[in-house]
């Protein structure tokens, strides 16, 4: 520390004096208990209609779900739920097209491998989504 | 656990109980409002972002995890806090000549003449304080009114603490020729 530095150094101690700090006004601390109080509950009413309902939301779904399912399988079958959702789903004639990978010859990845990294991906937004919904309220 | 310990009432504010932050804001206010208004300069202002600061703070307080203390951790907002509200305001740069020469006589007006000296000093260093940038007055507010090691104030602001040595030292310097040339403007106004 050169000769200067110790100057500026004992000035300001001299001239800043720890104990003299400014204080918080009078009723500082009722003042932001109330705005945490109302900020808190404006927070909860603002929340979205998804959010505060998810319940009834998520029970809608499932009853909804249910009924279609109903539609698509007629009563009365004898088979099971898997082989007739099945049925329906070929019925649909809904295909996936060849990936050619010609590029990609050396690595001979199986056929799956593009539809699974696919799939990754679509759970993987639709885990934001999901974590998006859940956490909203909880971290603003 | 001690019941004066900050972590027993965060535990509480956790658990929902909303007057046990009270205590914590009782305990940490004067020096969270005392950072805010060494770097922003006024008041009101530090009042908003004090308030703000605590605000922010209950709101995390889930992902508060205790690495540092509470009131480092509730430094660092209120100082992120005042730094980005003065950024956005534009700045009012003083010149030597604006601190009143007469401000002895007219704090002359305090109680005891002991108490006038104090608020000179104050109003000096407050002065003086405004002159240089928001962070160096952070610095200056966190290592010598809280009484902070570098260490603690590095976690506060981001800086590194080679980094902070030399802003302090740069900030001390430009302090230090400001107070001079005020007291000798004020030695010649009373001669």
């Amino acid at each position: 520390m050169n000769k200067h530095e110790i100057n500026d150094e004992d000035l300001l101690r001299k001239f800043l004096n720890p104990e003299k700090i400014e204080k918080a006004p009078e009723g500082f601390t009722s003042k932001t208990i109330t705005r945490i109080q109302i900020e808190t509950q404006s927070a909860k009413f603002n929340q979205s209609f998804l959010v505060k309902n998810r319940v009834p939301v998520i029970s809608a779904a499932i009853t909804a779900g249910l009924i279609i399912a109903a539609i698509i399988i007629p009563a009365g079958e004898t088979e099971s739920v898997g082989s007739t959702v099945w049925k329906y789903l070929q019925g649909l004639e809904f295909t996936l097209p060849v990936i050619n990978n010609t590029y990609f010859r050396e690595f001979i990845l199986p056929g799956w491998v593009p539809y699974a990294m696919v799939g990754i991906l679509l759970l993987g937004f639709f885990d934001r989504a999901l974590f998006g919904l859940f956490h909203k309220g909880k971290n603003p | 656990m001690d019941p004066k310990d900050d972590i027993f009432y965060i535990l509480q504010v956790l658990e929902g109980k909303i007057n046990a932050f009270s205590y914590l804001v009782d305990k940490h206010k004067d020096k969270a409002f005392n950072l805010a208004f060494r770097i922003c300069g006024n008041r009101e202002e530090a009042e908003e972002i004090a308030q703000d600061a605590f605000l922010k703070a209950y709101r995390s307080l889930k992902d508060f995890r205790r690495k540092s203390s509470f009131a480092t951790w509730l430094y660092r907002i209120v100082y992120n806090t005042a730094i980005s509200l003065v950024r956005t305001r534009k700045n009012i740069i003083l010149s030597v000549d604006e601190f009143p020469a007469d401000a002895v006589d007219f704090l002359n007006f305090s109680s005891s003449e002991e108490e006038a000296a104090d608020d000179y000093r104050n109003s000096l260093i407050n002065f003086a304080l405004q002159k240089i940038s928001e962070e160096e007055r952070g610095l200056i507010t966190l290592f010598y009114y809280n009484e902070l090691d570098t260490e603690e104030i590095s976690k506060i602001t981001g800086i590194s603490r080679s980094n902070i040595k030399v802003r302090l030292f740069r900030a001390r310097q430009k302090m230090g020729e400001i107070i001079r040339k005020v007291e000798m403007k004020t030695v010649f106004y009373h001669e």
